[in-house]
């Protein structure tokens, strides 16, 4: 169903403002995951504020659905939009990356309302993700678990474990993301450990496959309705991004997978954003 | 004046010191024909890019894919070649825990591993990222040769030794940004054997990695204010420790305390531990590392404050073994 | 009524940039020679309805210091209306003090180079002679220095929260045997200093190539980054520190220029 126009501008407000605290925060922390954390914006933002079903208030809600960021590093990206959408106060990112803070670049489930899972290390969000939405049937709840998957996590071998699983347990209440940005830290993921055919991969996998711009909240939209709605098997959503969205010094750039920004890099970043969103 | 300093992954390169021991293994590769290199999607952190820069044809990055890599290494090992495998030492120890044990150290191949981003130099990232358990864990695999080198130089000479070095060796560091404490690397480094960095009476400080920077700034103030003899001895080469010169720190000085960046238990505290026990012998004896806990996060500086492994924790802890108060500097007025 | 701002922009040239005169009285030769002989207090103050600002140059036959506040009888004083004004000249703008003992002609002119002379501060001041370069790079470093102390200790709140948390820190500059700086940190306290720290090793320590290394980053013509893949400075220490003490220099540079 179409996005209407109050969502689409609603959305894009939101997807806005975390792009804006994603720069904020990588200026005061001293440094972070910026890059991936910009690409993965858009997904964060489209599943926090229309599909999934989670109390603020109450973080331990039972019946809540689940989000799972395998791709931990983009901490950055989600701690703000959890912040933003009320699980704690904002003010507290200041001490990101600070001695003591609940908040580096791996956001720590234990300490940060709304996490649910501790992930940082590569490979391992996906498994937790298939085991959630297999206590999830069994207990026949009808919450529903997200994971999002770095591209470049793709190559650990843990995470096709996980897909095999899924697929052979028909994981329905189960929708998976790749943040597809094409980079890693060493290069070009093709260049580094060629993914592709990656659609083809996760369908031998025994999933159905949605490739789309995941900078597009109706293709996003779309992609997610298709995937509550299928009974067959599990869903990929195939998401294909830039990383450093928004930012144009940083767009599609290896070098800014992890960088810090001084008071002249962070005024041009915030002035990229208000371009890019139509703010100057 | 300068602009305050922007910087990405990349830029690491340039600004850290790891890079000594990046241009030893080019040197030794120019030599050693059969020396190949292995990443995991951190060439460029580890420093182990430099080998790849140079020898393009000997360098496999697997990708993210720790437990391949260490399998990879032992496959290539076992062909004849004589890998230096590179990733964070998290990732290492536990993740690829069981390659390392089962396909590299039960079958004793030559597999040279330097594992970086050690005990809590990644502060920030958090838990998942640091390792405060790989001394523990590594020891405790038969074949195992352990070491945590001081700095960078020091790093490089371990890298040159273990060349020739049989069997699977296990080199921890940091991330890079370290105070370097030797300034070149002639003093006589062999693995096995520690270094005396001075001579002292009044009690002797045990150190692995950092601890041996600050545990030296700690030992210039306390013979200058304090007017203490202190022994410290860099304990690069964990597992076989050089049990000779803990003895004689024992018997010596009758005070013994420890410093790593790692848990109080199973590192080299256990280990030093293990050998006064061993020999029946009793002395003033205390472990200072990370107290069986998961780390904060924070900048590692920060966290070596906290955890009591910087300059002012070793004082505070010599201090306190040898029931002392002391005089502080408090001139804070500006030099004009 | 000044401002927070330019009240912490007087205390940087009061107590920061005033003193580094004595580089200029004891490296330069001829203006060492010219001041030989004098003994005189020369003043500056800025009127303020919150109380004067300001600080005199004491100089005593070639020795030299600068006393913060107001003294009794000076032989020259160069009285602003404003803080404001007060630091615009010493920014190297336009600004008209009254100068009270203007008829001491010789002495004025002597001040008055010395004033110009300070200019070699100026981002935009490129000495080619090699002793001038060696100068600014000296007086720069000293300045800066001393500026970060006195930024902390006038109660810039985020400097304040930075020194607040860190246990005793060096950070030292070095450009070569003869020039180098530093700041010591300790619990929200600071010092700064010449010359090498020697009680303990730095925290963070930026090592320049002499002062052919230190020029280009001191004219802001390269970037830290560039600067050290040039060979120009090393950088040892903490990046996340190293990136902070940056910063805190390009903040009281841009609240000086």
């Amino acid at each position: 169903m179409a996005l209407t126009k109050e969502e689409l501008t609603l959305l894009a407000d939101k997807a806005y403002q975390a792009r804006r605290d994603v720069v904020d925060i990588t200026g005061w922390s001293g440094g972070a995951h910026i890059g991936g954390g910009l690409s993965v914006v858009d997904m964060l933002i489209i599943l926090y504020y229309k599909y999934m079903k989670v109390d603020p208030k109450n973080p331990d809600w039972e019946d809540r659905d689940r989000l799972i960021l395998s791709k931990g590093h983009a901490g950055v990206a989600y701690a703000p939009v959890l912040a933003r959408k009320g699980y704690f106060d904002f003010e507290l990112l200041k001490g990101f990356n600070k001695f003591k803070s609940p908040f580096g670049m791996h956001l720590d489930g234990n300490k940060v309302r709304g996490v649910d899972a501790s992930t940082g290390s590569l490979g391992h969000g996906l498994p937790i993700a298939v085991g959630m939405a297999l206590g999830a049937r069994l207990q026949k709840k009808s919450w529903r678990t997200y994971c999002i998957l770095g591209d470049g996590e793709c190559n650990e071998g843990s995470v096709w474990e996980a897909a095999m699983a899924a697929a052979h347990f028909k994981l329905t209440n189960l929708v998976t993301f790749v943040d597809r940005n094409k980079l890693m830290i060493d290069g070009a993921t093709e260049e580094i450990m060629n993914l592709e055919p990656f659609a083809d991969k996760w369908k031998a996998f025994g999933f159905i496959v949605k490739e789309i711009d995941g900078h597009d909240f109706n293709a996003l939209a779309d992609a997610i309705e298709y995937a509550h709605a299928e009974k067959s098997g599990p869903v990929l959503i195939l998401a294909n991004t830039a990383k450093g969205k928004g930012v144009e010094f940083m767009e599609n750039q290896v070098k800014w997978h992890y960088g810090g920004l001084d008071s002249e890099l962070l005024e041009s970043a915030r002035n990229s954003l208000d371009k890019a969103y139509g703010r100057v | 004046m300068a602009e305050g300093l922007s910087w990405t992954v990349y830029d690491a390169d340039t600004l850290t010191q790891a890079e000594i021991y990046g241009q030893v293994l080019c040197d030794l590769g120019k030599m050693r024909p059969d020396i190949v290199g292995l990443s995991a999607d951190l060439a460029k952190s580890t420093k182990i890019g430099k080998f790849q820069d140079h020898f393009p044809d000997r360098f496999f990055n697997v990708g993210i894919a720790e437990q391949n890599l260490f399998g990879v290494a032992a496959g290539l090992a076992k062909s004849g070649l004589l890998p230096f495998v590179s990733t964070m030492a998290a990732f290492t120890a536990m993740r690829a825990a069981e390659q390392v044990r089962t396909d590299i150290c039960y079958q004793n191949l030559n597999v040279k591993i330097i594992a970086t981003h050690g005990g809590a130099s990644f502060g920030q990232a958090g838990t998942t990222h640091h390792c405060t358990e790989d001394i523990a864990i590594m020891r405790s695999f038969a074949n195992m040769t352990v070491i945590v080198p001081a700095d960078g130089i020091e790093t490089a000479n371990a890298v040159k030794q273990c060349v020739d070095w049989p069997g699977p060796v296990y080199i921890r560091i940091g991330r890079g940004f370290e105070p370097r404490y030797y300034d070149n690397e002639e003093y006589g480094f062999r693995i096995g054997k520690a270094v005396e960095l001075a001579p002292g009476t009044d009690i002797t400080l045990i150190c692995c990695g950092i601890t041996v920077f600050h545990a030296m700034e700690a030992a210039k103030i306390l013979k200058e204010n304090d007017g203490l003899s202190v022994r410290v001895l860099n304990m690069h080469t964990i597992k076989p420790l050089d049990t000779e010169a803990v003895l004689k720190a024992v018997t010596e000085t009758r005070r013994v305390i420890v410093f790593e960046e790692h848990n109080r238990i199973g590192g080299l505290g256990s280990a030093v531990a293990e050998v006064i026990a061993d020999n029946g012998k009793g002395c003033a004896f205390k472990r200072v590392g990370i107290p069986d806990c998961y780390c904060e996060v924070g900048y590692p500086e920060d966290l070596y404050t906290h955890y009591k492994l910087d300059a002012d924790g070793i004082l505070e802890t010599v201090r306190e073994v040898m029931n002392m108060d002391f005089e502080e500097d408090e001139d804070w007025e500006d030099e004009v | 009524m000044a401002t927070e701002r330019e009240l912490m922009a007087s205390r940087i040239f009061l107590r920061a940039v005033l003193p580094v005169i004595r580089v200029l009285l004891e490296d330069d030769p001829k203006i060492k020679k010219r001041f030989e002989n004098v003994k005189a207090d020369v003043q500056f103050v800025a009127r303020d309805p919150a109380g004067d600002v300001g600080a005199c140059l004491v100089f005593d036959n070639g020795s030299f210091t600068v006393v913060q506040g107001v003294v009794e009888k000076p032989d020259i004083a160069f009285v602003f209306g404003s803080v404001a004004s007060m630091n615009a000249m010493f920014a190297g703008k336009p600004a008209l003090p009254r100068i009270r003992g203007i008829f001491k002609v010789g002495l004025l002119i002597k001040v008055m180079t010395i004033l110009l002379a300070l200019k070699i501060l100026m981002p935009n001041a490129r000495p080619k002679d090699p002793a001038q370069k060696r100068l600014k790079v000296k007086m720069t470093f000293y300045m800066i220095t001393t500026a970060m102390s006195q930024y902390n200790k006038g109660g810039d709140p985020e400097m304040a929260e930075w020194t607040g948390k860190q246990p005793e820190r060096i950070y030292q500059i070095t450009v070569d045997d003869e020039i180098a700086a530093y700041l010591r940190v300790k619990a929200g306290k600071t010092k700064a200093g010449r010359g090498t720290f020697t009680k303990r090793r730095p925290f963070i320590h930026l090592k320049f190539n002499g002062v052919e290394g230190a020029m280009p980053v001191v004219l802001n013509d390269v970037d830290m980054i560039t600067a050290i893949r040039e060979g120009y400075l090393s950088i040892e220490g903490s990046p996340e520190y190293g990136r902070d003490f940056g910063d805190f220099m390009m903040r009281i540079q841009n609240l000086i220029t």
